[in-house]
């Protein structure tokens, strides 16, 4: 048997104590302080990182989010008659439950962020590179985890802004050809938007997404473990070994200060802006104008233009852009060879990432500037 | 890393250190904000952003933005809270420009950082340029987007009218052009200008730097050095007083939290308070004993009139079953 | 060159010190950097593979003299930890340091390759028949409600006596009972446009042929005759299915608009302006002799130029 050297030093005569004596009893079946020593003692080329805390702040967003969303199902009730009001009564009658809800609703924003962040942050320090192609197909499949999650969720409050917002949104999907259709009718249950959009979107965002979540984290988590971290893109041999400190405490203790700024962050949002319905949803908009969750709105500014117009256009705008797109994202580790890093070395990944966050940027503003216009 | 130690620009010392400040005091700042807004003493409404931004970067602003507000009138909440956590800020900026400026001058510029007070030298610097410099910055940045906004609107204009749309420019694209043509002024502007301030800090901080002693240790060494910093020398007292803290916070947080929303719908607004009336309880007898009377003598009605009716079923029996038989039929039919 | 092997001597340029104890690897390269030396009792010493002259199968020849090796600082067991303490991935593929291997034997029952090969491929086409059987099932469930059959009841809206005027739209609302699946039985609002044409927008409305409608079966339930004078439009606007209104416009004159994405039509449903895709949807539509007017309620996919049938 090898000395353990990460147990500590015991004097010839010490009695062991309760909790020694339990930890070796589990030590001897489960093999605990190896596996305890493999999962935390990850040594970081480069040192821990502020960088890095993105992917542990998405675990803990998700698992809030499940948390609240466990504790509003206690009241919601997911039928076209009762979802409006058993979320009225949460935010109205039941203790906290405005802050509860609140938190849920800003959570899923701050998520998308997050998403964001993360991506950016592996897209410039190159971590989608070989050997990490893998990584990054998983984190794309997220990605589009996260967005139906966005999605889903909006409809459940059956008020206005919910009910347009997923039939302008399921109308899009409409417009894929040969299956758009079928996935259009499958989505709301029917030709219309309806209780069975409702319960379909129901269990889609508490059952199916969040074991599809875990399931696709679970496999990101080990993928990352098999490729071992990045590290830096810039640095000599010298430097990157005087930095280095293991995954514990260190990197952990950064994802948590990052967790609990990010945790205040959002109890800020709420008591800021907490969720106030409009009116329970109706067939007709009336003077509503339809709009998505403000993660959308590039997107909806986007198909407004003209470009996009007629049914050609739609198509362009609503199928043939974002596959495209979308397209580019999976085969980047597959096209993107070069194994440099550095960012400033990497000119067109640089100017790429900046041209997507200033057009983004652009249509979201371009998006709020133009609600002023729409009568 | 190590050839730009000697000719690192003024920028990139301000940034650098700036940038670390902000984010090491930002957690705690956020605190002491929410910790307002629960209290309902901070209210933001459309400035959010605006001031998140401004308590970010509060060794810079923290001076500057009670300026702003006098000479420009801007609004960045409302309430006493928002001097309260900027003056919060104070303590917490001079602490983490200290924590950052002796790990930049140990790592970067491989100089000893002076023994007391480097983060109260910084801090009052940044202050310092930040009160003059920043609302000069507010200042020639609105104007330049006001007269961006104006001049992209005319050209706009000038688009409708040559080009080949009859109703103009569409609504999307023209918004888009606009937004394209006064953001990139307006951006470029606040970039450059907030490049320059960063400048001034760094001159300052290398003029420091420059009668700083330089350091004998190697690189390991330093490292090792300044990652030791961040570990207490009475481990205990920091993490009870912090846990202390932190139990404290929440239990205000816990009282003062609305119980029912701050933002109620119409639908569901509470009812005003009604003052209960006065319980007179022989009064109470006397009239639940009437209505027992009242309801007796009703009952009693209804029998007598059922008695009737029934002796005039048993007169049309013949008829009414007949139309009974009939009704059955139409009821089971699906 | 070969690995040095764990318990292979160790040779300097004068005698034998000892037998390699341990290697070293480093973390980042994940390549061997030292080995450690037993120095027959007199403390381990760490030697950079820089030292090695060359590695035979069981000796490793070092080109520096003992006394050198010997200068070496001691070996610090505590600065190090073994491969099971610490997690580097992939640390040993590559690394060959014991000598020989550690086997386990296969059981009797596993060394019949073919054997192995049937319950294999037996094990696949069950777990592929547990499936099958409940794959049609789930489809048929899930897609139930997708394409039901149509409504094509009649359903009274109003009296033509309210239309004053040719050529003008007048708004009928109406409620309409609808029941999904297990919902209780609700009403909703709906509204439709009639209009009394005149022969010239009556033949921009119908071109030349009558206008059939069918149900979900094709079958032919109404046709419009192209010379009754009265045309009934869905009150959804076939760009996204906005209500839309009849107004007054600055250079257009009296249409039909949607305020949603101003989509503009004429009398005769048109498209003068706008996203929309394709004219106004005519509904069935007819009159009673006492006036009453009648339309079947139909809704066709909003968005597209040709008018698709939903409901």
């Amino acid at each position: 048997m090898d000395i353990k050297h990460s147990s500590p030093t015991t004097l010839p005569d010490h009695q062991p104590s309760t909790i020694e004596k339990l930890v070796a009893f589990l030590d001897e079946r489960v093999g605990l302080k190896e596996m305890q020593a493999k999962m935390l003692n990850e040594p970081i080329p480069g040192g821990s990182r502020w960088a890095y805390v993105f992917g542990s702040i998405l675990l803990f967003i998700f698992a809030m989010q499940a948390l609240t969303g466990i504790l509003l199902m206690f009241y919601y009730v997911p039928t076209a008659d009762h979802a409006y009001a058993s979320t009225q009564y949460i935010i109205h009658d039941v203790d906290y439950g405005w802050f509860l809800l609140g938190y849920h609703f800003w959570g899923s924003s701050a998520m998308v962020v997050c998403v964001f962040a993360h991506m950016s942050q592996v897209f410039l320090w190159g971590a989608y590179k070989k050997p990490r192609e893998l990584l990054w197909l998983v984190g794309l499949a997220l990605l589009g985890v996260v967005i139906t999650f966005g999605f889903t969720g909006y409809l459940l409050p059956w008020d206005q802004r919910a009910f347009w917002a997923t039939t302008v949104g399921v109308e899009i999907l409409d417009k894929t050809p040969i299956v758009g259709d079928f996935i259009a009718r499958f989505l709301k249950g029917g030709p219309t938007p309806g209780q069975m959009t409702l319960s379909r979107f129901f269990v889609l965002h508490v059952m199916i997404l969040p074991a599809a979540l875990m399931a696709l984290a679970g496999l990101h988590l080990f993928l990352f473990r098999v490729a071992a971290p990045a590290g830096p893109f810039t640095g000599t041999v010298e430097e990157i070994k005087a930095k280095t400190d293991y995954f514990f405490p260190r990197q952990i203790w950064k994802d948590m200060v990052g967790m609990a700024f990010v945790f205040v962050s959002i109890c800020g949002l709420a008591l800021w802006e907490p969720v106030v319905l409009l009116d329970e949803a109706q067939p007709d908009p009336g003077d509503y104008h339809p709009e998505p969750e403000w993660y959308f709105l590039f997107y909806f500014q986007l198909l407004r233009l003209k470009l996009f117009a007629g049914e050609f256009g739609q198509f362009m705008g609503a199928v043939a852009l974002p596959v495209v797109f979308m397209i580019l994202l999976v085969a980047l580790p597959f096209f993107d060879k070069d194994p440099e890093r550095n960012i400033f070395k990497r000119p067109i990944a640089l100017i790429s990432w900046i041209a997507i966050m200033v057009f983004i940027i652009l249509f979201t503003v371009a998006s709020v500037i133009n609600r002023e216009f729409l009568d | 890393m190590a050839e730009d130690r000697e000719a690192m620009s003024p920028t990139k010392i301000g940034f650098s250190i700036l940038w670390s400040a902000c984010w090491t005091g930002i957690p705690i700042k956020a605190v002491f904000a929410v910790l307002a807004m629960t209290m309902g003493l901070a209210h933001f409404e459309g400035r959010f952003g605006l001031a998140f931004l401004m308590l970010f970067a509060s060794p810079v602003t923290v001076f500057a933005v009670p300026i702003i507000i006098a000479m420009f009138e801007t609004q960045f909440g409302e309430g006493i809270g928002l001097p309260i956590i900027f003056g919060m800020s104070i303590p917490v900026d001079i602490w983490a420009l200290g924590l950052v400026g002796r790990t930049f001058f140990l790592e970067r510029l491989r100089k000893e950082p002076p023994h007391d007070g480097l983060g109260f030298s910084i801090w009052w610097r940044a202050a310092l340029i930040g009160t003059f410099f920043f609302p000069l910055l507010w200042c020639i940045v609105s104007r330049v987007t006001e007269i961006a906004i104006a001049a992209s609107h005319s050209m706009a204009e000038m688009e409708r009218m040559r080009h080949l749309f009859d109703t103009g420019l569409p609504i999307a694209e023209r918004i888009g052009l606009e937004l394209t043509i006064w953001g990139s002024i307006s951006s470029a502007v606040l970039i450059v200008l907030a490049v320059i301030g960063i400048s001034i800090l760094g001159q300052t901080i290398r003029r420091m730097a420059e009668v700083a002693r330089p350091v004998s240790e190697n690189y390991q060494g330093l490292i090792t050095r300044w990652d030791l910093m961040r570990v207490p020398t009475d481990q205990g007292l920091l993490l009870t007083s912090l846990a202390g803290v932190g139990v404290v916070f929440s239990l205000m947080f816990w009282s003062i939290l609305p119980v029912t929303t701050p933002h109620p719908h119409e639908c569901c607004k509470k009812p005003d308070v009604r003052v209960e009336p006065v319980f007179k309880p022989v009064e109470s007898l006397s009239s639940s004993a009437q209505r027992v009377a009242t309801l007796a003598a009703q009952i009693g009605a209804m029998e007598q009139q059922k008695v009737a009716t029934k002796d005039q079923k048993e007169k049309g029996k013949g008829k009414v079953e007949a139309g009974t038989a009939k009704d059955s039929s139409a009821k089971t039919k699906p | 060159m070969l690995q040095p092997k764990l318990k292979s001597k160790v040779r300097c340029t004068d005698h034998d010190i000892g037998e390699v104890t341990k290697v070293v690897l480093d973390p980042l390269s994940h390549e061997i950097s030292h080995i450690v030396v037993s120095m027959n009792g007199s403390g381990e010493r760490q030697v950079a593979m820089g030292h090695v002259q060359t590695v035979m199968e069981d000796l490793v020849q070092l080109r520096a003299p003992s006394t050198d090796i010997l200068a070496l600082p001691p070996f610090k067991r505590e600065d190090y930890v073994t491969t099971h303490e610490v997690e580097i991935s992939h640390l040993e593929d590559n690394i060959h340091v014991t000598p020989g291997e550690v086997l386990v034997p296969l059981p009797d029952l596993e060394k019949n390759v073919k054997r192995r090969t049937f319950f294999m491929n037996f094990t696949h086409v069950i777990g592929f028949l547990i499936g099958l059987p409940i794959a049609y099932p789930i489809l048929r469930f899930l897609m139930k409600p997708m394409y039901a059959d149509f409504d094509n009841e009649w359903l009274k809206v109003g009296n033509v006596s309210k239309i004053k005027q040719n050529d003008v739209g007048v708004q009928f609302k109406y409620k309409k009972k609808v029941k999904e699946a297990y919902m209780p039985e609700s009403e909703i609002d709906k509204n439709v446009w009639v209009l009394r044409a005149t022969p010239e927008v009556l033949e921009k409305v119908y071109g030349e042929k009558d206008m059939e409608f069918r149900d979900a079966k094709g079958k032919v339930v109404w046709t419009n005759k192209k010379d009754i004078p009265y045309v009934a439009f869905s009150g959804k606007c076939p760009h996204l299915g906005c209500a839309f209104k009849w107004r007054q416009h600055k250079t257009l004159g009296q249409v039909f608009l949607c305020p949603c994405h101003l989509s503009i039509y004429d009398a005769s449903g048109t498209v003068l302006d706008g996203p929309a895709p394709r004219a106004l949807d005519a509904l069935p539509v007819r009159v009673s002799a006492g006036g009453e007017v009648e339309i079947i309620d139909m809704e066709f996919k909003a968005g597209t130029k040709s008018r698709i049938r939903i409901v």
